[in-house]
């Protein structure tokens, strides 16, 4: 079971340093089609950082990037530090794998709706009026069909997200990116947004989260991986990870949380 | 007090030119604005270098002292240099490009850092959001960062406007006939300053009252959704 679904993503090797500082070291990640990955650690432990890797918002120092069977081209520049070698290509590849982010990020000047059609129509050049179409019905399955003329200002973190979501899902990625997507919200907020999360589980979406939510984690996951200071500590089936994992870190991070 | 002798209507008229020369030297200045911010703010080092010798020059020097320079000094330059090659020519400025441009320039090296500090002010998760769904650095910049830019730039350049539209009165040095000129002329002939000069200053006064206005809704409409209502 499983071994003949196809590869979503890849991130083999990453490594990333901020000057002197090393973030990453040699992080390897394999998404199979469907597969819920989730990252955990504590602040500073590289989760971020990793996610925004396997979409290249930051270049890694080395390492590589697979998306499908597609292996994104990095180039040394003058400096020797690593670039997209084909920035089309990785506009591309940004299509496949969308992004929600911990502080939402939707366009201001735009109301939700705009948001959510913006990409499909600018960048995958659908049809504006079936791009509305397809909007509605993303908000409406992630339930705020009747604020699509607000503008995110005038909604609640649980709701900008929400529509940060629909918008994700308008691009029909391949590959869903969460980053922290509930740590910005309000306690009361967080549970309307893990629902959405936990519909987009059942379709069988692939995704991969960095998060804090050990419960959300444990229940959605088929893999789990806990990072410490750059490297993998720890990582399995949400079973072994929640249960009785090897790493003594591993379960200090999660004995702590209680 | 206020019989300007059948004078107001060369008052009007100059208003009407300090408008036009206002709004032709604003477009100048929001183009060399908009293309040296886009300079400072790139990458690439002798773009950077240029904007930057541009703004520092031209801010260091008067706004009267550089009209003079370009109105009587730049015709004369080129004749000189002419008749070093063994040319003879006479080169005369159209005072009304020649001081729209100056201003222009003068005051496009203030908008400068105006839209600079306004394309800093688009906040960096605004620009991911847009590189993460595959967005186009130009397409980023003309569906995003642009329409964001002008809500933080809207106040600087309204500023600009305000003492531009009163430093066009400087061109009156140059027998433009505008506002300030055609006040001097009518107030020489009627030997009425107090009511030519009074009458220039609510003319003024009036064309600043309605720019701030129209800031005021070209602001609401740049903070469209982003401020509550």
């Amino acid at each position: 079971m499983g071994e003949s679904k196809k590869i979503a993503v890849r991130a083999e090797n990453i490594y990333k340093s901020f000057g002197s500082l090393e973030v990453l070291k040699g992080i390897t990640l394999e998404a199979k089609e469907g597969d819920v990955i989730s990252l955990i650690g504590s602040s500073g432990s590289g989760k971020s950082t990793f996610l925004r890797c396997i979409n290249l918002l930051e270049v890694p120092t080395s390492g590589e990037i697979i998306v499908g069977d597609e292996h994104i081209r990095l180039k040394k520049n003058r400096k020797g530090k690593l670039v997209p070698a084909d920035r089309k290509q990785v506009d591309l590849m940004r299509t496949k794998l969308a992004m929600v982010f911990q502080h939402f990020n939707l366009w201001s000047h735009m109301t939700v709706l705009e948001n959510i059609i913006e990409a499909p129509v600018h960048v995958l050049k659908k049809n504006k009026q079936e791009a509305k179409d397809r909007g509605m019905a993303l908000l409406e399955k992630v339930g705020i069909a009747d604020r699509y003329h607000y503008f995110p200002a005038q909604l609640s973190g649980g709701q900008q997200q929400r529509a940060a979501i629909a918008r994700a899902l308008a691009m029909d990625p391949q590959v869903l990116l969460f980053d922290e997507p509930t740590s910005a919200l309000d306690p009361e907020l967080v549970g309307e947004v893990l629902k959405v999360m936990k519909d987009l589980v059942k379709e069988g979406r692939t995704m991969v989260m960095a998060t804090h939510e050990m419960g959300f984690a444990r229940e959605v996951s088929s893999h789990v991986i806990f990072l410490d200071k750059g490297i993998i500590e720890d990582e399995g089936a949400p079973s072994y990870i929640f249960g009785k994992p090897e790493s003594e870190r591993c379960r200090m991070f999660l004995s702590n949380l209680v | 007090m206020f019989d300007l002798e059948g004078y107001g209507h060369l008052l009007l008229e100059g208003g009407l030119l300090t408008l036009k020369v206002g709004l032709f030297s604003m477009v100048i200045a929001l183009s060399l604005g908009l293309i040296a911010a886009l300079f400072k703010l790139s990458k690439i080092w002798i773009l950077g270098f240029t904007a930057g010798l541009y703004t520092t020059v031209i801010r260091g020097i008067p706004e009267l002292v550089l009209i003079l320079l370009v109105y009587y000094g730049g015709p004369t330059l080129i004749q000189d240099f002419a008749a070093m090659l063994g040319r003879d020519i006479y080169v005369d400025l159209n005072p009304f490009f020649a001081g729209s441009m100056t201003i222009g320039f003068i005051y496009g090296a203030f908008a400068t850092e105006v839209f600079r500090g306004a394309f800093m002010a688009v906040s960096r998760g605004q620009l991911e959001a847009a590189r993460a769904c595959g967005m186009s650095p130009l397409l980023s910049f003309r569906r995003i960062q642009m329409p964001q830019m002008w809500r933080f730039a809207i106040p600087g350049l309204g500023n600009i406007w305000m003492v531009l539209i009163k430093a066009t009165a400087l061109i009156s040095v140059i027998q433009l006939p505008e506002l300030m000129r055609n006040a001097d002329v009518a107030a020489r002939a009627t030997r009425k300053p107090f009511s030519c000069f009074f009458m220039a200053s609510l003319i003024y006064l009036l064309i600043t009252i309605l720019s701030l206005v129209f800031q005021q809704w070209a602001e609401k409409r740049a903070n469209r959704g982003v401020r509550r209502e």
